[in-house]
């Protein structure tokens, strides 16, 4: 019993050592991931943004992502915000907005949001 | 002319400095007149006199009768503002910076070498007395270019247009009028960040998008934004004015196998053929496809496993998993709804699992003699939700029995050798309905075994003779209705048929010979009692009612691009058919109603059917049918 134990305990640890263990995506894949997303039919833009409304990443010009990332973040917070003081235990996860030309899809956690502008239309 | 207002600024900058150096000299006078007085009592404690002392006391009565205080020098050299060197703005700007920083800093800095420094003490010190220029020392401070805002135009209303405008004019005017305090703002801004939104360095971009947490929410983000972005359903559709685009998959309510949509990655399933398909029995709408290795792609990983989703219209797989060696076969954990269990070409098994972030393997068995180092063709978990296990066979003959909490050996395992004198080199191996002790498995040879885990008779049973090629699939019949059918099975096999056999006779019941290739699988549909499917090399998909008809398939289809088919999966509700090809695509067939849906009385008809078959055969051939014991 004890040995079989003992057998368990390091088969794990050469796992650990032997496994390269990739994180799901890493940056290649991030790029690619973007691009995808980019190239779906409809797809404006795609922003990253950090928890202080800095873009990160970004398929669209400077000035349009700059826009694009206080505008939102803001309304992100104020949206948060109200989605946490309705329940304190409750919390944003994803924000839609439909306009009559575009459609604005914010993903958001803790700390980033990705934000992606599509032309529903199409 | 520029020169001249450069300088009047620059000599007025020094004129600042030096009543701040007044300032200070002050303070240092006190200060060194403390450490005097400590020197004085350092001197008495210490009784050696060595050279190093006397030297430095020396030097320091030296600068003392200068004016500067012995400090040691705290902050390193390029950061000492010199004074009489031509600098440009943005040095000044350093400079001034740096004044506006600690003073005592500043202080310290004077104890190093700089002579134009020390003279500029000594000058504002004793009023200017003498001039001496020197050679100073340049500091070059590197910045970054500021970057420039770029506005391209694109298609948008005027008000939106406008406000970008501006706000770029903005920016530029105030960055040429004051490029100094501009720069001051963006380092204290970079430095504190700051709430307001300043653009980040790319290597702190790149910092933050290499960090784990970013790729965990940006794994998440993703899913989510993927199905969101395929479902294109528009929720302001006008059914009164406009005209109704036609839907996609379209409608054909008559036809008995239909392309529903197929799964293919351009990166992880390209040049890589289908080894194993399986349906999640908790989610109906997830499909496991394992992978073997792509040749033309060394460096990535030889086996690969990606789980799909039929519910949303996204492309992309739900999950990726890697393995080091070709995975030959895969299912989802019965009992737990979060592993995915892969048997590999080198004999590994390995576990996955979607809750942890990895790609990799959480577990995998041992490459030991103890559990197997044969392909690893057929795993399945078989039991209950309490008590259950993992079965897999090798190649070799070897059938293991695991526990999915310890895969570090097997809980038992079983060398399967028919007659004790030659091992099974199994293919595949199916277990019927609720059964958890016999299974059948199919071999290398052509014959098919029944076999045992536990009991008297542990081990090979009998042995079914009749294909003339390997065995490629094997399925048992899982239609669970008023008539028990669990005895009968089909096998395919490279002979070109499809046979089908009773666990009672050693002889197969009916033979199906419409193929014109290789059949790569069969499976028994599991909710219709007459009904199967077959795939084979020539990209056919045939599926037979064998109350329809024995001699032909009841529905058929050509999978596009000619392909052979190596896997077919039904669905758990029996009414999609997942066919796995050599090309890495993923084909989703849906199966008609009329077919796929059973009546009341099927199970009687196949029953008639069934004596019909036995009848026919028994007129055929009398010799060599053995009736087995139930």
């Amino acid at each position: 019993m004890l040995i079989v134990l003992q057998l368990y305990f390091s088969f794990h640890s050469n796992d650990r050592q032997t496994e390269e263990a990739p994180v799901l995506s890493d940056m290649a894949e991030v790029e690619d991931t973007l691009k995808r997303i980019q190239g779906i039919n409809g797809v404006i833009g795609t922003i990253v943004v950090n928890a202080e409304g800095i873009p990160i990443k970004t398929t669209l010009d400077n000035s349009t992502t700059v826009q694009y990332a206080g505008l939102l973040h803001q309304l992100t917070m104020k949206a948060r915000s109200t989605v946490r003081d309705i329940d304190p235990q409750n919390d944003l996860t994803f924000l839609r907005i439909r306009s009559k030309k575009h459609e604005i899809m914010v993903s958001t956690d803790k700390e980033y949001l990705l934000i992606v502008i599509q032309n529903p239309a199409e | 002319m520029a020169d001249r207002s450069d300088l009047k600024a620059e000599l007025e900058r020094k004129k600042q400095r030096l009543a701040q150096i007044r300032e200070e000299k002050k303070r240092r006078e006190e200060e060194r007149k403390k450490k005097e007085s400590e020197m004085l009592q350092r001197t008495e404690n210490v009784s050696e006199d060595s050279d190093l002392d006397r030297k430095r006391r020396e030097t320091e009565a030296l600068l003392q009768s200068i004016g500067i205080s012995p400090e040691p020098p705290l902050v390193p050299t390029p950061m000492s503002p010199s004074s009489q060197s031509v600098s440009p703005p943005s040095e000044t700007g350093s400079q001034e910076s740096i004044d506006g920083g600690t003073v005592g800093r500043y202080r310290t800095l004077q104890w190093d070498t700089d002579p134009s420094a020390l003279q500029l003490l000594a000058d504002s010190v004793h009023g200017c007395r003498m001039q001496r220029l020197g050679a100073s020392k340049i500091v070059q401070i590197d910045f970054m270019p500021k970057e420039l805002v770029t506005y391209c135009k694109e298609t948008q209303t005027p008000v939106a247009s406008d406000q970008p405008e501006e706000e770029e004019d903005e920016e530029l005017s105030v960055t040429k009028s004051e490029p100094v305090p501009q720069q001051l703002e963006e380092e204290s801004s970079q430095e504190a960040e700051e709430v307001h939104p300043r653009e980040l360095t790319n290597e702190e971009k790149e910092q933050i998008v290499h960090s784990e947490d970013f790729l965990f929410f940006f794994d998440r983000s993703i899913r989510v934004m993927e199905r969101v972005l395929a479902e294109d359903t528009d929720i302001f559709f006008d059914y009164s004015g406009r005209d109704m685009q036609d839907k996609e998959g379209d409608m054909q309510a008559g036809s008995n196998l239909s392309f529903n949509r197929h799964f293919y990655d351009e990166h992880w399933s390209k040049h890589r053929v289908v080894t194993s398909l399986d349906w999640s029995p908790q989610y109906p709408e997830l499909l496991v496809a394992s992978y073997n290795t792509n040749e033309d792609a060394p460096h990535e990983p030889d086996g690969v496993v990606l789980v799909w989703n039929m519910k949303f219209k996204k492309m992309t797989p739900e999950y990726i998993f890697h393995c080091q060696s070709s995975v030959m076969s895969v299912g989802f954990a019965q009992f737990h709804p979060n592993l995915v269990i892969g048997g590999t070409y080198s004999g590994q098994i390995a576990l996955w699992d979607n809750r942890s972030h990895r790609r990799t393997p959480v577990q995998r068995t041992p490459l030991s003699a103890t559990a197997h180092t044969h392909p690893v063709y057929c795993v399945n978990v078989v039991g209950t939700q309490n008590a259950n296990n993992l079965i897999t066979v090798s190649t070799d003959g070897k059938m293991c029995s695991w526990s999915l909490d310890m895969l570090s050996q097997p809980q038992e395992s079983m060398e399967l050798i028919y007659n004790k004198s030659k091992p099974v080199a199994v293919t595949c191996m199916a277990f019927p309905a609720s059964d958890v002790n016999n299974y059948v498995v199919g071999s290398e040879e052509g014959t098919v075994y029944t076999a045992s885990r536990h009991g008297s008779k542990a081990g090979i049973g009998e042995m079914f003779d009749g294909h003339q090629g390997p065995v490629t699939g094997i399925s048992c019949h899982n239609a669970v209705g008023p008539v028990d059918f669990s005895h009968l099975f089909t096998t395919s096999s490279f002979d070109w048929t499809v046979k089908l056999w009773s666990t009672k006779h050693n002889k197969p019941l009916y033979s199906f010979e419409d193929n014109a290739d290789y059949v790569y699988d069969v499976m028994w549909s599991p909710v219709h009692p007459a009904l199967f499917a077959t795939v084979d090399g020539n990209g056919r998909l045939d599926l037979w009612n064998l109350n329809n008809y024995t001699e032909v398939p009841s529905a058929s289809v050509t999978v596009e691009g000619g392909c052979a088919l190596n896997r077919v999966r039904w669905a758990s509700g029996g009414r999609e058919v997942a066919v796995g090809d050599s090309e890495g695509r993923v084909w989703i067939y849906d199966v008609g109603e009329q077919l796929a849906v059973p009546h009341t009385d099927d199970w009687s008809k196949f029953a008639r059917t069934l004596m019909e078959i036995r009848a026919n055969r028994g007129d055929g051939e009398e010799e060599g049918v053995l009736e087995l014991p139930a």
